[in-house]
C-alpha cells in the first residue's frame, strides 16, 4: 500500500523542472534538483556525399544533480552507410556560476563541458560531437529572458580525436571553436490562466564553427517550434540548413524532432 | 529579588505563541508556465504545505498550511532555489497575541525571533501581514538598501549566536 502511494504521488508530483528552452543549444538555466528529464530525438538528413537519407537517433537523460549543476548522458544512433546501429555516446555537465533575476526576467551564466565518443566512419572536415565525432568540448553560455523573450550565446572550444581506427580527416588541425546565437519567444498563451494550457514557443537559432587550424567555417541556421502541454511533456519541431561555409560537410541539412517528459525525483 | 522576579515575568511575556496562516510569494527569474509548475511542485514537496494557489501571470504563489505543523520560512526560500528561480518578496500573516514591538528591536514570538524595521512602535493583536526583508527574499538591490535601517550585525546574515533572526516589516 506505501510502495503506492509512493509510486502516485512521485508520478503526480511530475514535472518540477527549470526553463530549458531552445532546441539545438542549451541555455545557461537549469534544471530543478533533483529532477530527472528523457528525451528521444530524431534527425532526418541528406548525406551531401553519397546522397542517402539518414536517420539518427539520441536518447538523453538529463539529471538535475543540484540547483546549479545539472548532467546529461546520451546514446548515439543512426542507419548511416544502410545499416541501424548504436554510433556512440556523450557526457555533458553544466554549472550555472551567476545568476540574477527579477521579475519575469534574468541573465545567468553556465560553464559547460562535454566528452562524446563515436565509431562512426568519418566523412566530414567539421566536427560534430553530436554523435559522429570522438572529442571534447568547454565553453561557456549566457542567456537573458526579459518577459517572453530569450536570448542566449554560447562559445565554446573543442578538440576531436579519432574514430577509434578512423582518423580525423583534419589530420593536425584538430581544435576548433564552436559559437552559437539563439533566441526564443513565447507566442501563445496570450494571457496565463492554468497549468493546462498548451505552450508555444517559436525559436530561431544560429550555430557556427571555426577550424583554429585554417580558420574554415560554417553558419548554421535553425527554426524551430516547441509545443508544451500540461507543463510537462515537450514536443520540438526544427530544421537547420547551412547558410555559410568553406567547411568541408556531409551531413548537416534536415530535420529534427525530438519528445521530452520530466520527472521530480525525490532521491 | 522582588526586581528580579519581576523582570522573569516581563521576559516571560514577551514569549507567546505565534501561528502563521498563510503565506504570499513571489518568485523572480520566469515567465512560462512549465518554469511556474516546477516551483509549485518543488513547494509542494514540503510537508507542511498544504494549499497553494498559483496565479502564473504573476508568478506568485498563495501558500495555505496544514494545522499543528511548524512553518519554516526558510524551507519556501530553498524550494524555490531548488527549482532553479529565487523569491522576489514574501509576506507572512500571523496571528499575534498582543505582542509588543519596537523599531529596530528582536522580539520573541513562539519558536520563532523577529527584528522589526522601519516601523513604529506597537502592540500586535489579532492578524497581522508582516514582509520579509531578509537576503534572499529580496531583490539583492533592496537588500542593500535596507541595510541603512539597521546597525546590528544580524541584518547582514540573520543569525546572532547561532539563533535565526527574520528582519521584517508592515
Amino acid at each position: 500500500m506505501k510502495f503506492f502511494l509512493y509510486a502516485a504521488t512521485f508520478l503526480l508530483i511530475g514535472s518540477a523542472k527549470g526553463q530549458e528552452l531552445f532546441v539545438y543549444t542549451e541555455p545557461a538555466s537549469n534544471m530543478a534538483a533533483k529532477s530527472i528529464g528523457i528525451r528521444a530525438k530524431s534527425t532526418f538528413q541528406k548525406s551531401e556525399l553519397s546522397g542517402e537519407n539518414v536517420y539518427g537517433l539520441n536518447p538523453e537523460i538529463m539529471w538535475g544533480a543540484s540547483k546549479n549543476i545539472m548532467v546529461h548522458a546520451d546514446a548515439f544512433f543512426s542507419n548511416k552507410e544502410n545499416k541501424f546501429t548504436a554510433t556512440g555516446g556523450s557526457f555533458y555537465m553544466k554549472y550555472r556560476f551567476f545568476s540574477v533575476d527579477e521579475v519575469h526576467s534574468h541573465f545567468r551564466m553556465a560553464a559547460f563541458g562535454r566528452y562524446s565518443f563515436s565509431n562512426n566512419s568519418i566523412t566530414e572536415y567539421a566536427t560534430d560531437l553530436f554523435g559522429n565525432n570522438t572529442g571534447y568540448e568547454a565553453g561557456l553560455v549566457g542567456t537573458k529572458l526579459i518577459n517572453k523573450l530569450a536570448l542566449s550565446a554560447s562559445g565554446s572550444v573543442f578538440h576531436a580525436l579519432d574514430n577509434g581506427n578512423q582518423k580525423f580527416l583534419y589530420k593536425s588541425r584538430r581544435n576548433g571553436i564552436n559559437y552559437t546565437l539563439s533566441a526564443g519567444k513565447l507566442m501563445l498563451p496570450k494571457e496565463y490562466t492554468s497549468y493546462k494550457q498548451t505552450n508555444v514557443n517559436l525559436m530561431l537559432e544560429f550555430l557556427g564553427q571555426t577550424n583554429l587550424g585554417d580558420g574554415a567555417s560554417y553558419i548554421d541556421v535553425a527554426p524551430s517550434v516547441q509545443f508544451i502541454f500540461n507543463s510537462r511533456v515537450r514536443i520540438d519541431l526544427g530544421y537547420r540548413y547551412p547558410i555559410v561555409t568553406n567547411l568541408q560537410r556531409d551531413i548537416a541539412k534536415g530535420a529534427l524532432l525530438r519528445l521530452e517528459y520530466n520527472f521530480f525525483n525525490a532521491f | 529579588m522582588k526586581n528580579l522576579i519581576v523582570a522573569i515575568l516581563v521576559l516571560f511575556s514577551f514569549t507567546v505563541n505565534a501561528q502563521v496562516t498563510k503565506v504570499s510569494l513571489q518568485a523572480s527569474g520566469l515567465t512560462c508556465s512549465m518554469c511556474s509548475n516546477a516551483i509549485n511542485k518543488s513547494l509542494k514537496s514540503l510537508d507542511f504545505v498544504d494549499k497553494i494557489d498559483a496565479n502564473i501571470k504573476n508568478s506568485t504563489f498563495d501558500i495555505s498550511f496544514k494545522p499543528n505543523t511548524t512553518i519554516d520560512l526558510d524551507k519556501l526560500k530553498k524550494k524555490v532555489e531548488d527549482a532553479g528561480f529565487f523569491v522576489a518578496n514574501l509576506t507572512a500573516t500571523i496571528n499575534f497575541d498582543n505582542v509588543a514591538i519596537a523599531n529596530d528591536t528582536h522580539v520573541t514570538v513562539g519558536n520563532d525571533v523577529f527584528h522589526f524595521l522601519n516601523v513604529k512602535g506597537q502592540t500586535l493583536s489579532g492578524s497581522k501581514t508582516i514582509r520579509l526583508l531578509d537576503k534572499g527574499f529580496v531583490s539583492a538591490k533592496e537588500f542593500k538598501k535596507n541595510s541603512s535601517l539597521t546597525k546590528m550585525d544580524c541584518y547582514k546574515t540573520g543569525e546572532e549566536n547561532g539563533r535565526r533572526i527574520f528582519h521584517v516589516t508592515i
